[in-house]
């Protein structure tokens, strides 16, 4: 009674970033102090520098040396997919872990706290620990490969803009990826990576959207993944960037991204609902698979 | 049955029983378990065709693609050997089998020959059927233009891999959740390292030679250059990558045994054998 009275005195808005902020806080920890900072540093830098330095190297097995603005492309979309591994298949890690890893889920679900909002912490404490492997890598994309990435022409604003809905985006496909694994068990584990490795198909991380069969390309865009390195190629590149939607200007594809992104956080969250209230009544929230 | 009714063995028939059991779970169960199929297949295929794409996209030449098919192939094997080798003890903690395994009358040697037994029973198929749907989808003919040195580079590679990694799962047996994170950092380094998705040769002659101390790097260039010929730039003639091939087989089983004594040691003098986070 004395904590139900104790939430309804603090507020919804204020609790949900009370969660956050500790579920963030818990994420960090479980994902970083498994080893000592130099170590971690150099796990978080190298797979996407090793996912770039292939990108490049097939890259000048072809064309022989020279630049061009695939190189560019690659870059930025082996810079930011890192948010994605690590946000959408965290939210879902989050989860799984919790439920057959360290068998805590059914402690913190029953506890008074926003579940949805304990799982938005986790994921964009994973999503945090993308930021210096995206720095670092377009560092090098910029001194070592000579991609055009200057301040000068880099368009900040729209940039941001575009991050911040990105990061959105990425947790409502998380909030739909967790949805499903709420009710599979035994391959729950793998799933959030089939899922990954999809998007990373169809989503224009590592070539234009155009290479795609055409029966692929009107499905790309259903996703904001796609508007959202587009958009961002175009914040960091400016005109020299090479474009998946060459027939649409920055700002249209600023508002797709937006449009598509907020459709996923509506869809996102009533599949959310749905699958919650789906595991409660069959009674496999916490069910462990022992995989 | 009682103890005294089980039939009792010893020597090699006793290894190799237990290899075989070990082996059953990964050959059987792994392909009873539809959903691991397809994940096992599709995962590996999913990310060849994204690589197939980069090269469409930047108009490389048909042969690039089917270097990519052959690397997406060796991804599965490669997958196979560092998460169900090298960090299989550490599921094994886990679930509380590693205890069972250190008290069985076998050994642990066994144990991890049967995993690899059954680990490259089960790969060998999904590395073929990624390799034939990757060639149907995108009309990719292989010429192999001697089968049987093509058979011996695979076969002598498949050694030198799974006696690598035997030598993992050894150093495994010590960390608890760097286990999951250290297998994590051996993905994409070691595609690049090896040359999965391009000629290795690109690396520069030096540094490739420096990779070939991972037995994919050699196999890879090898098999290229019996599938595709004069027009890939070889690292090493065939034959020298065969030899080579054969010095790291010896090396990792010699390696894998030494590892394995030490480590088993440490683990238990440090208690970790039990602990499970």
């Amino acid at each position: 009674m004395a904590i139900a009275a104790a939430a309804r005195q603090e507020g919804s808005l204020r609790r949900w970033w009370r969660v956050l902020r500790v579920s963030f806080w818990l994420g960090w920890q479980i994902e970083t102090n498994w080893t000592d900072p130099l170590l971690f540093f150099i796990y978080s830098l190298a797979k996407p520098l090793g996912g770039v330095l292939i990108l490049v190297f097939m890259y000048f097995v072809v064309a022989r040396g020279g630049q061009g603005p695939m190189l560019g492309f690659f870059v930025v979309g082996t810079a930011l997919w890192p948010f994605v591994l690590r946000g959408m298949m965290g939210i879902a890690w989050g989860l799984i872990s919790d439920r057959e890893h360290w068998k805590t889920l059914r402690y913190i679900y029953t506890s008074p706290i926003p579940y949805r909002g304990y799982l938005i912490g986790r994921a964009l404490a994973q999503a945090t620990s993308a930021v210096a492997p995206a720095v670092i890598t377009l560092i090098f994309g910029r001194y070592v490969l000579g991609v055009p990435l200057y301040l000068a022409t880099v368009n900040a604003q729209y940039a941001a803009v575009a991050m911040i809905t990105g990061i959105a985006g990425i947790v409502a496909l998380g909030l739909v990826v967790v949805s499903a694994a709420m009710l599979i068990s035994g391959e729950a584990w793998r799933m959030p990576e089939g899922v990954g490795a999809g998007l990373y198909l169809v989503s224009g991380a590592i070539f234009p959207v155009t290479t795609l069969p055409a029966v692929l390309q009107p499905l790309a865009q259903v996703f904001p993944l796609t508007w959202w390195l587009e958009a961002m190629r175009r914040g960091l590149l400016g005109p020299q960037s090479l474009r998946s939607f060459a027939w649409a200007s920055d700002a249209q594809v600023l508002v797709y991204e937006v449009v598509v992104t907020a459709v996923w956080i509506i869809v996102a969250t009533l599949i959310f609902g749905v699958a919650e209230h789906r595991a409660r009544q069959l009674g496999i929230l916490d069910q462990e698979s022992a995989y | 049955m009682t103890t005294a009714s089980i039939p009792r063995v010893r020597g090699l028939r006793r290894v190799l029983r237990a290899a075989l059991g070990r082996a059953y779970p990964r050959i059987i169960g792994q392909n009873r378990e539809r959903s691991w199929l397809f994940y096992d297949t599709i995962l590996p295929l999913l990310g060849t065709i994204a690589f197939v794409y980069v090269y469409k996209a930047l108009g490389a030449p048909d042969r690039f693609i089917g270097y990519v098919i052959m690397g997406g192939a060796t991804t599965a094997f490669w997958m196979n050997v560092m998460w169900n080798m090298a960090a299989q003890f550490y599921w094994d903690k886990q679930g509380g089998n590693l205890e069972l395994y250190m008290v069985v009358p076998c050994g642990i040697t066994p144990i991890l020959l049967g995993m690899s037994l059954g680990g490259f029973v089960a790969t060998v198929l999904r590395a073929v059927a990624i390799v034939l749907i990757g060639s149907l989808m995108f009309h990719v003919r292989f010429d192999i233009s001697n089968l049987g040195v093509f058979l011996l580079v695979f076969g002598v590679a498949v050694v030198a891999l799974y006696g690598l990694g035997v030598t993992f799962a050894s150093l495994f047996l010590l960390w608890g959740r760097e286990a999951w994170h250290m297998a994590e950092l051996f993905m994409e380094p070691v595609f690049l390292a090896s040359g999965f998705y391009f000629p290795v040769r690109a690396l520069g002659f030096w540094a490739a030679m420096g990779t070939s101390l991972i037995p994919l790097t050699l196999a890879l260039d090898a098999m290229r250059q019996l599938l595709f010929g004069a027009a890939h730039p070889a690292l090493l003639p065939v034959w020298w990558e065969v030899g080579g091939l054969v010095f790291l087989a010896v090396l990792f089983i010699i390696l894998a045994r030494f590892m394995l004594r030490r480590m088993e040691y440490l683990a238990r003098r440090e208690g970790r054998l039990s602990l499970r986070f």
